[in-house]
Order: structure tokens, then C-alpha cells, then sequence
């Protein structure tokens, strides 16, 4: 299984090992209209909408793909340092093309130093669990000398912070990120599982609308090793990591106010994928979604009407006055008993919130323990939750 | 005595003893304010503008971002952008932000071709990542954001669009909010400069953010994206310095000091290391020079003024002898009368130097343009207009003001303090004859021979070349004082002179009675005219004396028909360069002869900071005479072939670094270091950083760059220059074309302008040393009260007596006129020979203007006696009752 995941040829509806039992099970549980959704080939502004069948090739495909519009590769994880100090950290790398020119004549000099087709956001965050502090940064580059991504392989970097498919072994991640002159971290990542193709046939629909979806790729395990250095001080840490690439060119519906997303990695070896998209009606859109991997990477998806996402508690920002529903319960069926089982989120620090000044979009991103209905810790998880402050979808217009 | 009750009577004495006097002569106490306020503002108004002109060299990216910790630039040339990845990736994983800069200047479109060169607005165009800054600027809270200011005026357009909208527009432009309230202009108008030899119309697209604490963009700052700025002069890849702001965090500090370390380590001297601190303290190196000078000249007035403030604190020890000897009858101490006249004169110091702010503070702003015009021309882009105030500026001239007044009240204090009482009672006792040390015809002299061995002296030198000549500067001061000194004696002597005309003229007899034994007051308003007329003459003469050699200089060297540079070319500093193609087609054109190419740019040498010129040096040597200090011995350095490995040097280079022909010097290109022989030093009268020619050939390779910042043209007989200059004028309307008339008459205007401010200086001290001699008579009448009353009851009437004392004035006036223009003239050579040479490496032949120095003693002379007219008929009308 641990053979080479990354290398290996995804198709859509994979499964590592497909057993012909979960393929039924599958079946059942997928909703119609997977089969026969044929989305357009380019959205009106011309970019590349994500295709069902689409086959995928790595590490081309851990690349960048500049004929979409977004595209971001994210990476969070749970850490335990020195004397098993814990900390929690977000890597998350955007792309984002400008508009496609069409003009001859606009087309402004170039100059492969100083691009003006793509800008390069990233966020970069760690909490420090002992020392109850949240750090974060973002940077803002347009494509060129000090930012960018590659398409034939992984290799996206922003300032001297980059995710690079490690040469060593040929399945390592490397992570480079750092917060101001605070703390910095340089983490090997190893998948422990198989590469996940969320969604329906290659496409994770988002919304209503034939262009509202996007590639998504997730290696839901990873082990990390590296070294930490917070203030001066360095130490080794490890853990594990969960890494997201999507690619898409339009991300939100027009009457989508924002996401709640939430990746979950449980004691038992499973993970839990789960997204609640947000009417401005505050009611849950039906494409929202919730995927179980198995401890061998078998993904079993629910669609909304299978699960419920409900806020427990909410957090106000003293930044931005954005109300934050940080603790969330999860109400599901385990696909292993087929049994109803609750998971409550709990946000190991209240303030994880980017307050999101380049980017213009304040979110929050943060740890959490994962509870059971007993209140046990039986796992970790990183929570996001968006479009809390100001118009999310005017944002990604 | 106890403090207490001493410090009481030290008040009571203040206010009975001096005050009452101020307010007995308000017209006298006020002028004397009114002196040493002109000395102080004079100065203060100086340093104001220094420091204006100072504070206007910025690196202008920390309005932008924040200042940066280091910086770095090539030692000569442009910096090729493909270091940034480098230094990414060598510096990784550090988090040390990298800053790529671009910067060139641009002009406003001329409108009128023989206008004067800076007439126009110069603009720094700076170039900077226009996302990147984003990273560091968005830390503070600024006025405003970069993009959308745009997107009222792009109807419907949304803020994504109006982004890259603006973005992407090669024209896009962000101006300051001083120049878009001064001009009008808002998002989307359009700004025409020229930039290069080429008009291009940029597209506003708003207001540079800065911070609401921090300093304001200049009205001349423009901003543009890197790229588009790079693109628009032609330099695609390259930067002109790359600055490096490290990350805030607990090791900040050594991780400055180590990022420094790195960037030296990996430089291969490929790029020099500096901290924008290095970047100021380099501009004031440069210009030091030049501010030092200046505020030495700055203290003629005050110098003038103290004179006379010594002279009427004197003279007020005298008046007031006989309250001094009741005081000291009366049991009041030494020290305690001491201490009363000090505070006296602290107290004038006081109100001059704070009358002396007000006008500085005015003056400032008159004067800072003459500064900021000086600087702008020799050594950076300035765009100063306005000086603030620098209160640590204000607390040096009101320390100077009390000092320079306690200096000056110092020996009058101690001379009251010592008087006996019993002497003081007799009334009518004879005065005392006050300042026996200024009466000493050998310490005058013995003052002048000091100076002359002072000159001898070499200056003091520091690092980067910088020369300060102090033991000249003191030899001035000798001359000047001991010609002080001297004047007395050539008082009685005129006065001896003048004497046998009495016999006819009863005013004259009285006038030279009174100068026959001339009183204290008497020297010391002759030494303030000394003074004044020594350091104005002095100038005017170093000024007449680098007219001539420069005139002479520019009729040798400036030979060709035509001079073409880019209309943007304002000033020494500016960036506008001619582009090959353009001066390719000049060099095509029938009626050209020959062309001499110029190409220029700034060097760091190890020694220190100077300029590097490439010019066509074999039709430099067919097409002009050279004014030689050391002249090549072979014609080698003429011919291309021959001439990699040579160099020509300018005598200030020679001066400053100590190189002289047949030295050897390294110099930074882009191909690695050139190893040159000095082949000949020639003069030059440019700038005092001085000037390295090598073969415009040579600079073209080393430097990969073919445009040039300048065109001389020889034209082929029968081929009119100005029919040719409306020709390219026409076909080039982004050029400056020049005849060679023009060029002569501007080069000779913009020398002169940076003499304006010494003229300005120096008027005001003349101005005071003429207001210090009415001021003297009018003391001298005062205590002759008695006197003039005689004078009335033998007759005389008012316009005898007034006669009688414009004589005396008269004669002062001549004695301090004569005197003066001695001192001058030993001080214009000094000036010429040893002050110019070591400061700025000049060689100047030595012109006497007469004709300037005949009309500035006939002016001094002649206000002098109208101004002792006045005073004599006032006088005359004196009650003799009136108390003082």
C-alpha cells in the first residue's frame, strides 16, 4: 500500500483496493446526478472547468495547472515537539490567474522575474498549544522570481516559503514556512496513505452551477518529521498531516455565503473529510458533502441529506468582529457499523482566526480535538471556516 | 552672603541697574537685538537649509515599505535582475524579505527650447514590485491601498478587474498627494514626461499609500511597477539596488548583522553592501563640502554683529561707572556686578537669538531654495522647497546667540566688575581705557603673520577623500581680527591726515579731534567694517577668479556646434539617457563631422564615490584643446586600439585621492575589475567628487549599455548649427539641442547661481556692520551730550554738527574700507589657493575684480556717512539734561 502512492495513476472512482462490496455500497450511497453531470469545457471568462473522467498523472498533476483559474495546495498538521510539546500548523499556497487576454493589443511586456498573469497567496500558521499562542502570516507575490509553482511537478514557493516533492525517495514533501521572524519550520512529509480523489468522477461539485467544482486530490495521512524553531529556540518535531490540492476555476455558487470545512484524523486510522456549504439564507447547501477513508484509503461518501453539521459554540473576533461557530458536531453513520456516531469538534485555542489582511479574506483555520459522544479524545482535526466576515463570493468573483 | 537673598539682589540689580537703561534707550536696545538677531538668522536660516537639502536624500522606498536593513548596488552600472533568485535561494531558509528597486528620473515635457536648464520639474520615477511592497506595507495602517483607487472611474467595473486592470497597465502611475492637489489630477488623467529622449504619456492610477505618522511622498515622487518602469527606459532586467528588510523576531538583531556578513560573503564584487544610514551619511560626505563653507560664511554677519555688541556692552561699562562705583561702595561684591552684566548679555542674547529664529526660520524658506538649486545642480535630485523646523537646529543658534553675547560681554563684565569705587566717585575721572588688548599694534600684526603661517598647512583629511581646510579657515580668522586691530591705528592716521583741512572746515576739525585719540567703540566699529568688507571682497574676489578661469575653460573645451542631451536631463543627476537608435541616426545625418558620444555613471571606488565618464576620446583630442594639469606624454590614450588599460583623470579626482599620471587605479564594471593607468589629469570644474574618462568604447563593452547622456556634434562647413538644431528639434521634440553660444551662456548662468546665496550672505553682513556704525555714533553722541551743547552755544548749528559727525562716520568708513579691502585681498587668494584647492581640488587663476570692489567701498563708504548725517542731526537736537 505504502508503495508508491503518489506516482500511482489515480483514476476517478478509485479505490486502492476496490473491493467489488464497497463499489455497491458506493453505489448506493452516491447521488444521481454523478453519472450523468457534463459540465462545460471553459467558464465564460475562458478558463478550464474541472472534467469528469479526468485522469490524473503524477507528479504532473501535483503540479500547477495555469488553465485553471484557482488553485491552492494546502497542508495542515498536529506536531508534538520537545517533552511532547503540541503544536498545530497551516501551510496553505493559492494561485490565482488573472483575466485571460484576448486583446493582442493589451497585452502588456512581460518579464519572467515579474509576471502579471498569476498572483501567488499564502498563509502560513502555528499554534503553539503549551504557550496558548496562534501565529500566522500571509504574503501576497505576483508569479515571477520570488513566487510561483511549476507544472510538470510539485515545487510552489512564496517568498522562502515552499512545498516541494522531495527528491529523497521520491515520496517526500518537503515544507519550508515561516512567521515573521517568530518561529519557522521545515517539515518531511511521507503519506502513509493513498492519494484520495474527493468527489464524483474526478469532480467535487461545490454548487448548483455547471462550472461550481473543482479537482480535489488529498493525501488524508502524512507522517511529518522536521524541526521547529519558535522563538529562537529549536527542536525536532513530528506527527501528522493532512494535505489538500484543488483545482478549480470558479469555487462558490452566487448564493453561497461561505464554507465549513473540516478534515478529521481518528486513533482508529480513519479520516473524516466533511464540507457544509452556506446559503446567504444560512441554510446548508445541498452539494455539501462528507467522505470517510478507511484505514487503507477506501473513500465512502455522503452527501448532505447523511449527515449534520451543527455550531455548539461561537467565538467573536476581537479583530475582525467576525462570529465563528468553532465547535461543531458531527452527526454521521460509521460506515464500518453502519451505526449513527457523533464527533464534537473542540478548538484547542479560540483565537485561530487569519485575519486576513493581503488576501482580504478573514478566515479561520484551526486545531481541534476530536470528541466522541462519550467526550474522549479519539482524534484531531483542522477546522475552517469562511465567509464570517464580509461577502466570500464577491471575494472569488 | 547666602544664595538666597544673593540670588533676590542679583534680580533687583538686573532690573534696576540694567533694564532701566534698556528701557531708558529703546530705539538703542532694540537695534542691538535687532544685530545679533540678523547674525543668528543668518545662520540659523543656513543650517536650516542644509539640513533641508540634507533630509531630502531618501531612498523613498520606506515611504513605501519600511526602511530597510541593508541594500545593495553595483559599484558602477545597474544590477542585473537575475540575482534575485540567487539571493532566494542562498538565503533561504531565512525570512528576510527582498526588495528589487529600479530608479531614473523624468522631466515634464519643455515647452520652450531655449529655456534654462532645471527650469522644469525633475520626477523620481521609482520602480518597485508593486504586490511585493504589499507584504511589508500592509503591516501599517496607511492611508490608503495601492489598487482600487481606480475603480470609481472604470464604470461597473468590479474591484477584481479594476486590479488587474490596473496591474497589468504598462502606463499605470502612482503619484503623491501633494502633486495631484497641486496639479489636479485624479485616477485615469493623463501625465506627459520625458522620460529617456522620449515623451510617453503615463496613465494615473492614484495615490502612493503612506502612513498617516509617517513622512509625506515628495510632490515629485512617482511610482510605477518594476517591470512596466524597466520597459519604459529601455532597461529591461536590470535594477539599480535591491534592499533587504529582515524579518521582526527575537534574533532580529543578529540576523542583520549576519544577513550583512552574507550579502559581503556572496557579493564576489559583484555589489556593494550598504544601510540606507550609509546612503545619508554618503550624501552628506558629498555635499559636506559645500554645507561647511557655507555656514562658515553664514557667521560673517553674526561675526560683524559681535563686534558690536562687544563694542556697546563696552560701552555701557563706561556710561554706567558711576552706578557700578555706588554699587561697590555700597558693599555689593565683585562677583555679584559680574554677574548682573552677564546676565545682561545673556539676556540679549536671548532676544536676539530668538528674534534671530523668527527671521531664520523665514529666511529658511528663501534660502532653501537656493540650496536645495545648489544641490540639485552638483550633487543629487533634490526637490527641497520648504525647511521645517529642527528644534535641536533651533537650541544650537539660541546657544550660539548667549554664547556669542556672554564672549562679547565677558571683558566688559569683568572691566566693571574691577573698577574701584573710589577711582569710579571722582567725578569726571577720566574712562577707563576699556580693552587695552585691542589697542596693541603687535598683537595685530603678530595676528596677521600667524595666519600667514597657518596657510601653509595642509587640510585635514577623512575618509572617502573628504578634505576640511581648517588651519585656512583659521588663518582667515587671524587676518581678520588682526586687520581689526590694525584699523585703529589707521583710524588716528586718516584722522592725522584729514586734520589740516580743519583749518577751514570747523566740522572736520571736530570730527578728526574726536578720532585723533579714538575710542574703544571707535576701534571696534571700524574692526565689524573690517570684518565685513574683508569676507565680501574676499568672495568677490574667489568668485570673479573662477568666473575667469571657468570662462576660459568652456571657451576651450566646449567647442563642437551642437550639444544634444535629453530634454529630462535637468540637472548632474538625472538619469535620462539617449538611446542608441536615435543616436545612431544623429551619427547618420549629412551635415555631422563628428560626434563625441558621452556616456556617464556613478563608481564606488574602494577609495570612494566619484564618476565615470566614457567619452570618444580620439575625436575629444582632433576637436578640443584640453586645459592640461599633467598631459599625456604619448597620444596613446587618444587611440581606441591602445587605450583599454588608460584612463584620464580630473584634477579634482587627482586632488582628492591623491593620484596623480602614471598611478594606477581599479575600476568596478560589469566584466570584473579594469585595471587603468592614469594616463593625464585634466581640469575640470564640474563637481568635487571628480571624474574618470576612459574611451566611450570601452564603457559601452564594460557596462553593456549604449545610451548615452550626451552629443557633441562637429558639424561639416556650410551647414548652419541652428537650421540643424530646428531640425532635430522637430524630428526628436524629447531632445535638448544646445548651440554652442547657448551651452556657454548656461553653463556660465548655472555656475553663478550657486554663488547666489553667498551674495545674499554677505549683503546682510555689510548691512550690519553700516547699521553698527550708526549704532556707534549714536552712542559716541550720547556721551558727548555736554559736548554738543558747547558746540550749540559756540554757534554751530544743526547742520554743522550733523557735518561734523558724518566726517567722523566718513573717516570710520574709510579706515574700515581701506583696511577691509587689504584683509580681502590676502583672504580671495587664500580662498583661491588654499581654502578652493583643498577643498575642492580646483586650480583657479587669481582675477581682482576692482571695479566690484571699488563700487562695494564706495557704497559702504557713502551709506556710512549718510547713516552718520542722520545720526549727527539727531544728535544735534539732544536736550542736554537727558538722561540716558
Amino acid at each position: 500500500m505504502r508503495s508508491n502512492p503518489i506516482f500511482q495513476r489515480c483514476v476517478p472512482t478509485h479505490g486502492f483496493r476496490a473491493p467489488i462490496l464497497a463499489a455497491a455500497v458506493l453505489s448506493l450511497l452516491l447521488p444521481l446526478p454523478g453519472a450523468e453531470f457534463q459540465p462545460p469545457l471553459k467558464t465564460t471568462d475562458g478558463f478550464a472547468v474541472p472534467q469528469p473522467g479526468r485522469g490524473f498523472e503524477f507528479p504532473r498533476d501535483h503540479g500547477s495547472h495555469p488553465e485553471f483559474k484557482i488553485e491552492w495546495w494546502y497542508v495542515t498538521g498536529h506536531l508534538l515537539g520537545e517533552s511532547d510539546r503540541r503544536f498545530g500548523f497551516q501551510a496553505t499556497f493559492f494561485r490565482r490567474a488573472g483575466p485571460q487576454l484576448t486583446n493582442e493589443s493589451a497585452i502588456p511586456a512581460t518579464s519572467a522575474a515579474f509576471g502579471n498573469d498569476e498572483l501567488h497567496l499564502a498563509h502560513m500558521a502555528l499554534l503553539d498549544v503549551p504557550g496558548g499562542r496562534f501565529m500566522h502570516e500571509e504574503r501576497l507575490n505576483r508569479a515571477g522570481w520570488d513566487a510561483g509553482s511549476i507544472t510538470n511537478t510539485l515545487a510552489v514557493h512564496n517568498g522562502n516559503w515552499f512545498l516541494r516533492l522531495g527528491t529523497n525517495a521520491g515520496s517526500d514533501f518537503a515544507l519550508q514556512g515561516s512567521i515573521r521572524g517568530v518561529a519557522s519550520f521545515s517539515l518531511a512529509l511521507t503519506p502513509t496513505k493513498p492519494l484520495v480523489v474527493f468527489g464524483e468522477n474526478g469532480v467535487s461539485r461545490k454548487g448548483a452551477g455547471s462550472t461550481a467544482s473543482s479537482h480535489y486530490l488529498t493525501f488524508s495521512r502524512l507522517a511529518v518529521e522536521g524541526e521547529l524553531s519558535l522563538a529562537g529556540r529549536k527542536q525536532s518535531v513530528r506527527g501528522s498531516a493532512w494535505m489538500d490540492h484543488e483545482i478549480s476555476s470558479s469555487q462558490l455558487d452566487e448564493d453561497q455565503a461561505g464554507w465549513d470545512w473540516a478534515s478529521l484524523q481518528l486513533n482508529d486510522g480513519r479520516e473524516i473529510m466533511a464540507y457544509r456549504l452556506r446559503k446567504q439564507d444560512g441554510s446548508t447547501d445541498p452539494f455539501s458533502r462528507l467522505a470517510w477513508v478507511d484505514a487503507v484509503g477506501v473513500v465512502t461518501n455522503f452527501n448532505s441529506t447523511q449527515f449534520t453539521w451543527s455550531a455548539v459554540r461561537t467565538w467573536k473576533s476581537p479583530a475582525t468582529g467576525g462570529v465563528y461557530p468553532v465547535t461543531v458536531k458531527l452527526a454521521t453513520t460509521d460506515p464500518a457499523s453502519g451505526q449513527p456516531v457523533t464527533f464534537t469538534l473542540e478548538p484547542i485555542l479560540l483565537d485561530q482566526e487569519l485575519s486576513g489582511g493581503l488576501g482580504g479574506i478573514p478566515y479561520w483555520e484551526g486545531a481541534c480535538h476530536v470528541l466522541d459522544d462519550k467526550a474522549e479524545k479519539v482524534g484531531s482535526a483542522y477546522l475552517e471556516l469562511t465567509g464570517y466576515v464580509g461577502s466570500l463570493a464577491d471575494r472569488f468573483k | 552672603m547666602d544664595a538666597a537673598p544673593a540670588s533676590g539682589l542679583t534680580a533687583t540689580l538686573l532690573r534696576k541697574f540694567a533694564l532701566r537703561h534698556w528701557r531708558a534707550e529703546p530705539r538703542q536696545s532694540a537695534l542691538l537685538v535687532l544685530i545679533l538677531a540678523l547674525g543668528i538668522a543668518v545662520f540659523f536660516s543656513i543650517r536650516l537649509a542644509n539640513r533641508a537639502a540634507l533630509a531630502s536624500f531618501q531612498n523613498f522606498t520606506d515611504l513605501i515599505t519600511q526602511e530597510s536593513d541593508w541594500l545593495i548596488s553595483a559599484p558602477a552600472g545597474l544590477l542585473s535582475e537575475s540575482l534575485l533568485s540567487e539571493l532566494r535561494e542562498r538565503l533561504n531558509p531565512q525570512p528576510v524579505n527582498i526588495i528589487p528597486v529600479f530608479e531614473t528620473t523624468a522631466a515634464r515635457p519643455q515647452t520652450d527650447p531655449d529655456e534654462a536648464i532645471g527650469s522644469r520639474e525633475t520626477f523620481q520615477l521609482l520602480g518597485v514590485d508593486l504586490i511585493g511592497v504589499q507584504n511589508i506595507a500592509a503591516r501599517r495602517v496607511q492611508d490608503l491601498s495601492w489598487f482600487g483607487q481606480a475603480s470609481s472611474s472604470a464604470a461597473g467595473a468590479g474591484n477584481a478587474e479594476s486590479f488587474w486592470q490596473v496591474f497589468r497597465n504598462p502606463r499605470a502611475v502612482f503619484i503623491s498627494a501633494a502633486l495631484a492637489t497641486r496639479d489636479q489630477l485624479k485616477p485615469s488623467d493623463p501625465l506627459t514626461l520625458v522620460v529617456n529622449e522620449n515623451f510617453v504619456t503615463l496613465e494615473v492610477a492614484g495615490i502612493i499609500p503612506t502612513t498617516a505618522e509617517g513622512p509625506r511622498a515628495p510632490a515629485t515622487l512617482l511610482v510605477m511597477d518594476l517591470p512596466a518602469l524597466q520597459n519604459l527606459t529601455g532597461q529591461a532586467g536590470s535594477l539599480s539596488r535591491i534592499e533587504f528588510v529582515v524579518e521582526q523576531g527575537p534574533e532580529v538583531e543578529a540576523q542583520r548583522a549576519r544577513l550583512r556578513e552574507q550579502l559581503e560573503s556572496w557579493s564576489g564584487e559583484r555589489w556593494l553592501v550598504s544601510s540606507p544610514a550609509d546612503r545619508r551619511a554618503s550624501a552628506a560626505t558629498m555635499t559636506r563640502a559645500f554645507r561647511v563653507n557655507l555656514t562658515i560664511l553664514s557667521l560673517i554677519a553674526l561675526l560683524v554683529g559681535l563686534y558690536l555688541i562687544f563694542q556697546a556692552l563696552d560701552g555701557a561699562v563706561v556710561r554706567r561707572r558711576e552706578e557700578i562705583g555706588i554699587l561697590r561702595s555700597l558693599g555689593v561684591e565683585e562677583y555679584l556686578i559680574r554677574r548682573v552684566w552677564l546676565l545682561e548679555a545673556a539676556l540679549l542674547g536671548l532676544m536676539g537669538g530668538a528674534l534671530g529664529a523668527v527671521l531664520g526660520w523665514a529666511g529658511a524658506q528663501f534660502s532653501v531654495r537656493l540650496v536645495g538649486r545648489t544641490v540639485n545642480a552638483l550633487y543629487y535630485s533634490t526637490s527641497v522647497d520648504a525647511a521645517r523646523l529642527e528644534w535641536s537646529e533651533l537650541a544650537a543658534a539660541l546657544s550660539l546667540a548667549v554664547a556669542s553675547s556672554l564672549l562679547a560681554g565677558w571683558l566688559p563684565a569683568r572691566a566693571a566688575a574691577r573698577t574701584p569705587p573710589a577711582q569710579i566717585l571722582v567725578r569726571h575721572a577720566l574712562a577707563p581705557p576699556g580693552l587695552q588688548f585691542w589697542r596693541k599694534k603687535s598683537l595685530g600684526a603678530l595676528l596677521v603673520l600667524a595666519g600667514f603661517a597657518l596657510v601653509l598647512l595642509p587640510p585635514l583629511r577623512f575618509s572617502g577623500g573628504v578634505r576640511f581646510p581648517l588651519a585656512g579657515y583659521f588663518a582667515g580668522l587671524c587676518w581678520i581680527i588682526g586687520g581689526g586691530i590694525l584699523s585703529g591705528a589707521t583710524l588716528r592716521t586718516l584722522a592725522r591726515l584729514v586734520r589740516p583741512l580743519g583749518r577751514w572746515l570747523i566740522p572736520v576739525k571736530i570730527a578728526a579731534g574726536h578720532l585723533i585719540q579714538p575710542s574703544g567703540r571707535h576701534r571696534l566699529a571700524v574692526a565689524g567694517l573690517v570684518c565685513a568688507i574683508a569676507m565680501t571682497a574676499g568672495m568677490t574676489i574667489l568668485v570673479a577668479s573662477f568666473d575667469t578661469t571657468m570662462r576660459g575653460w568652456v571657451e576651450r573645451t566646449f567647442q563642437a556646434d551642437l550639444y544634444i542631451s535629453s530634454s529630462g536631463a535637468q540637472s548632474a543627476t538625472t538619469e535620462n539617457r539617449i538611446s542608441r537608435d536615435t543616436w545612431k541616426s544623429i551619427l547618420a545625418h549629412p551635415a555631422v563631422a563628428d560626434v563625441n558620444l558621452v556616456q556617464t555613471c556613478d563608481v564606488e571606488l574602494p577609495e570612494g564615490k566619484t564618476m565615470l565618464n566614457g567619452a570618444e576620446l580620439a575625436v575629444m583630442q582632433r576637436r578640443t584643446s584640453v586645459s592640461w594639469m599633467q598631459p599625456p606624454l604619448s597620444d596613446d590614450v587618444f587611440a581606441f586600439e591602445k587605450n583599454s588599460g588608460l584612463a584620464l583623470v580630473s584634477e579634482s579626482f587627482s586632488e582628492r585621492f591623491s593620484l596623480r599620471r602614471g598611478d594606477r587605479l581599479t575600476l568596478p564594471t560589469l566584466q570584473g575589475k579594469k585595471e587603468l593607468t592614469i594616463a593625464g589629469v585634466f581640469s575640470d570644474y564640474g563637481n568635487e567628487r571628480g571624474s574618470i574618462q576612459v574611451d566611450r568604447g570601452h564603457f559601452a563593452a564594460w557596462f553593456q549599455n549604449e545610451q548615452v547622456s550626451g552629443l557633441m556634434v562637429f558639424l561639416r562647413d556650410g551647414f548652419p548649427a541652428e537650421s540643424l538644431r530646428a531640425e532635430w528639434l522637430a524630428r526628436y521634440p524629447g531632445l535638448r539641442v544646445f548651440s554652442n553660444a547657448h551651452l556657454r551662456v548656461e553653463i556660465l548662468r548655472i555656475f553663478r547661481q550657486t554663488f547666489a546665496i553667498t551674495y545674499a550672505l554677505e549683503v546682510i553682513g555689510v548691512l550690519v556692520a553700516v547699521i553698527g556704525l550708526g549704532l556707534t555714533l549714536v552712542s559716541v553722541l550720547l556721551e558727548r551730550r555736554a559736548e554738543l551743547t558747547t558746540l550749540r552755544a559756540l554757534g554751530l548749528n544743526r547742520g554743522e554738527i550733523a557735518q561734523a559727525t558724518a566726517g567722523e562716520g566718513l573717516v570710520l568708513a574709510v579706515a574700515g574700507v581701506t583696511v577691509g579691502v587689504a584683509v580681502s585681498l590676502a583672504l580671495g587668494w587664500m580662498l583661491i589657493f588654499v581654502i578652493n584647492k583643498q577643498t575642492f581640488g580646483w586650480t583657479l587663476g587669481f582675477d581682482v575684480p576692482w571695479g566690484q570692489i571699488a563700487g562695494l567701498a564706495f557704497l559702504v563708504t557713502s551709506v556710512g556717512t549718510a547713516v552718520a548725517y542722520g545720526v549727527g542731526r539727531w544728535g544735534a537736537a539732544l536736550p542736554a539734561d537727558q538722561e540716558e
